[in-house]
C-alpha cells in the first residue's frame, strides 16, 4: 500500500483550465472518494494519478516518489474503468492474467492469483467465458479482479458503478466496501453519486469547477459544509436554501445572502421558527418516510416527514425549521 | 395475410432478382454450358465436347504460366496493400491532426478510373522521361525499363495496383480502428503493455473483422485485376503479366475461343470460391466479433 500526494496540480486542455492547483494528500490504506458534478475535473485528476494524462504543472507522488513522468505501468496503480474496459476477445481468465503475463510473472503464481481473485469475486464458474457472456455485475467484478491480481499500491476507480442498474449498484457498492476492508488498499474512487461517496469513503473530496471545495469524512461534510456548493451537493434530498424576506424571519446575521437547512430539519406541524404558509406541490412517499415539496414565497423547500399523515397536494401548510440547524452563506457561497 | 400483402415482398425483390438474373445468373449458367462446347467464332455454331476445353487448359503451358503469374500478383498486391494501408491507418488514427487531409489524399486514387490511373503510371514508369527513373538517376541508380523488363513488369503493375487500392483499405481500417474503445488501450497500458503489445494483443484482434473483410475484397480484386494490366503491359513482356483473367480475355476476345475462355472463367470462379472459403475457415478461428 502507498500514500498519494497531489501537489498544486493544474491541467489545461488548450485554453481550457480543467484543474486549478488541486492539492490532496491520501494516506496509506485510505479510501478517498472524489465527488462532484460532471465536468468538475475529478476523472481528469484520477487519470493523472494513473498516468494516462500529464499534469500541466504541479506534482503527483506515490509513496513519496514524484511520478509525473513515470509511465502508467511503472506506477504500481490499477484502474477500474466506467465501461469495464474488458478485452472482449479474451476469456475472463485471460483478462485477469493479461497484465501478469506481460510482467513475466511465473505461470504457477499467475494461476494462484487468478484463482484467489476469482474465489473472492465469485467468478470461478465464469473463468472460461468471454465478457460478452457475462452480466453487467459480473463484468464489473472481472474489472475489479483484473485490478486485484496485479496487487497494486493504489486502486483507482473511475465511476465503476454508473453503468449498473440501481439494485446491482447497491450490491456492488457493498462488495467494494467489503473488498476494501479486506485488502486495506489505498483507493481513489471517482463518482458523481454522493450516496456512493457517503457510503464508501473514509474521506470525501468534493470538487467543483476544477477546484477542491472541501475534504473531510462523510459526516463532517454533511454536518459542517464549508460552502453552499458542498451543502447542496452532499445529502439527499438536497439542502433547502432560502433567500430574500425569509432571512428576516430566521434572523440571519449581517452579510448573509442565503440560508440552508436540511429536509429532516424542515417541519410541517410544529417547530421552533415558522416560515409562514406554503403550498404543497408534490408528495414523494418512500415507505416509512415521505418528501413533501412546498412552494413558499418564491422558495422551493423539501420536508422529510415520518409516518403516513401527509398533506394533500395543492393544500397549504405552515412550515417550521429548527434555527439552530441553519447554515448561513455569503454572496461568494462561503459559510458564515 | 391477404394475397396482396403476400405478393408485396416479391414485388420489392423483383427489380433485384431481374437484374441479377439477366446480368449475373444467366451469363454464369451460359459460361458453364459454353465451357463444355466448342464454339465456331464465325458461324456461331457450337458442339458439345465434354471436358475437352478443361483438358486443353490443364495441358497448356501458357495457362500454367498465367496461374503462376496470378499467384505472384496476388502475393505482390494483397500483402503489401494490407500492411501499408494498415500502417497508414494506425498512424492516422493515432494522429487525428493529419486525418482529414491525408484521408482525402489517399482516397484520391480510388476515385480515378483504373485506365486513367494506368496512364499516369505509364508516364511514371517511362524509361527515359519517367519520374521514377529520374529520381533513381538522382540517387545514382540506373533504373530498368520497368514495364518492358520481364523481371520488373509484374512488380511495376503490382505497385500501381497497391497504390490504387490503398485509399479504399485505409478508409475501412480507420473506421475499424475508431470503433475500438480507447479505454481498452488505456487498460492495456495500465496492464503494462507497450505500444507493440497493445497493437498485437488488443488492436489487431479487435480489428480482425475489418481485416478479414478487407483481405477478402483485396484477394477477389487482385484475382480479377484487368484494366491496369491491359493498359500498362497488355500481358507482356513474354507473358510475365498475363494473369488468369488476362489470359481469359485474350482467349475470348482476341483469339475468339469462346468455349475455352468459358472453361477458364469456371476455373477462375472455382479458385475465387476456394480462396474465399479458406479465408472464411481461417476467420472462424481468428476473427473476433466483440
Amino acid at each position: 500500500m502507498a500514500s498519494v500526494e497531489i501537489q498544486k496540480v493544474r491541467k489545461c486542455f488548450g485554453e481550457t483550465e480543467v484543474l486549478k492547483e488541486v492539492s490532496l494528500s491520501i494516506r496509506e490504506g485510505e479510501f478517498v472518494v472524489l465527488v462532484g458534478p460532471s465536468g468538475c475535473g475529478k476523472s481528469t485528476l484520477l487519470r493523472m494519478v494513473a498516468g494516462l494524462e500529464l499534469p500541466t504543472s504541479g506534482t503527483i507522488s506515490i509513496d513519496s516518489k514524484v511520478v509525473n513522468t513515470v509511465p502508467p505501468k511503472s506506477r504500481g496503480v490499477a484502474m477500474v474503468f466506467q465501461n469495464y474496459a474488458l478485452y472482449p476477445h479474451m476469456t475472463v481468465r485471460d483478462n485477469l492474467s493479461f497484465g501478469l503475463k506481460l510482467a513475466h510473472v511465473p505461470p504457477s503464481e499467475i494461476e494462484k492469483r487468478v484463482k484467489e481473485a476469482a474465489e473472492v469475486l465469485g467468478l470461478v464458474k465464469h473463468l472460461e467465458k468471454k465478457p460478452g457472456q457475462l452480466s453487467g455485475g459480473q463484468k464489473q467484478r472481472v474489472a475489479m479482479g483484473r485490478a486485484m491480481v496485479r496487487q497494486p499500491k493504489v486502486f483507482l476507480f473511475d465511476e465503476p458503478l454508473s453503468n449498473l442498474d440501481a439494485q446491482l449498484r447497491v450490491k456492488m457498492r457493498t462488495e467494494i466496501s467489503h473488498l476494501h476492508r479486506r485488502l486495506h488498499a489505498t483507493s481513489i474512487y471517482v463518482t458523481h453519486d454522493q450516496v456512493e461517496a457517503m457510503t464508501l469513503a473514509d474521506r470525501i473530496a468534493v470538487m467543483n469547477q476544477g477546484q477542491l471545495e472541501q475534504v473531510g469524512n462523510p459526516l463532517e461534510l454533511y454536518q459542517n459544509p464549508r460552502t453552499r456548493f458542498v451543502a447542496s451537493f452532499i445529502g439527499t434530498p438536497s439542502m433547502n436554501f432560502v433567500e430574500g424576506e425569509l432571512l428576516y424571519l430566521i434572523k440571519a446575521p449581517h452579510g448573509v445572502v442565503s440560508a440552508g437547512f436540511r429536509p429532516e430539519n424542515t417541519f410541517l406541524k410544529q417547530g421552533k421558527v415558522s416560515l409562514g404558509q406554503g403550498q404543497v406541490v408534490l408528495v414523494e412517499p418512500l415507505g416509512s418516510i415521505a418528501y413533501i415539496h412546498i412552494s413558499l414565497k418564491g422558495n422551493y423547500l423539501v420536508s422529510e416527514m415520518k409516518g403516513h399523515d401527509w398533506p394533500e397536494i395543492g393544500s397549504t401548510t405552515e412550515v417550521f425549521i429548527d434555527d439552530s440547524k441553519v447554515f448561513y452563506f455569503d454572496s461568494q457561497g462561503k459559510r458564515i | 395475410m391477404n394475397r396482396r400483402a403476400s405478393l408485396l415482398p416479391w414485388g420489392l425483390l423483383f427489380p433485384t432478382i431481374a437484374i441479377l438474373s439477366i446480368f449475373v445468373i444467366y451469363p454464369a449458367i451460359q459460361s458453364l454450358i459454353l465451357s463444355f462446347q466448342d464454339v465456331e467464332p464465325l458461324s456461331k455454331r457450337s458442339f458439345f465436347i465434354g471436358f475437352e476445353n478443361y483438358e486443353v487448359l490443364l495441358k497448356s503451358p501458357d495457362y500454367w504460366q498465367s496461374a503462376r503469374v496470378t499467384g505472384s500478383f496476388l502475393l505482390l498486391t494483397v500483402i503489401p496493400s494490407l500492411v501499408i494501408s494498415l500502417t497508414i491507418a494506425v498512424f492516422l488514427d493515432a494522429n487525428p491532426f493529419f486525418q482529414n487531409g491525408f484521408r482525402t489524399l489517399f482516397l484520391l486514387p480510388v476515385a480515378i478510373s483504373s485506365s486513367m490511373a494506368a496512364m499516369l503510371w505509364i508516364f511514371i514508369y517511362n524509361p527515359t522521361a519517367g519520374f521514377l527513373n529520374y529520381f533513381l538517376d538522382v540517387l545514382g541508380i540506373h533504373g530498368p525499363n520497368w514495364l518492358a523488363d520481364p523481371d520488373t513488369a509484374l512488380i511495376a503493375v503490382a505497385i500501381s495496383t497497391v497504390w490504387k487500392e490503398l485509399g479504399f483499405n485505409i478508409i475501412f481500417f480507420l473506421a475499424g480502428l475508431s470503433a475500438i474503445p480507447n479505454e481498452l488501450k488505456e487498460a492495456a497500458e495500465l496492464d503494462g503493455a507497450n505500444g507493440w503489445q497493445i497493437f498485437r494483443n488488443v488492436t489487431l484482434p479487435l480489428l480482425s473483422p475489418t481485416l478479414f473483410f478487407v483481405s477478402l475484397v483485396s484477394v477477389i480484386n487482385s484475382l480479377q485485376s484487368f484494366g491496369q494490366i491491359h493498359i500498362l503491359t497488355t500481358g507482356g513482356p513474354m507473358g510475365e503479366t498475363t494473369t488468369l483473367v488476362y489470359n481469359l480475355y485474350r482467349d475470348a476476345f482476341v483469339k475468339f475461343r469462346t468455349g475455352l475462355a468459358s472453361s477458364e472463367a469456371v476455373v477462375l470462379f472455382t479458385l475465387i470460391m476456394i480462396a474465399t472459403t479458406i479465408q472464411f475457415r481461417l476467420a472462424k478461428k481468428r476473427v473476433h466479433y466483440g
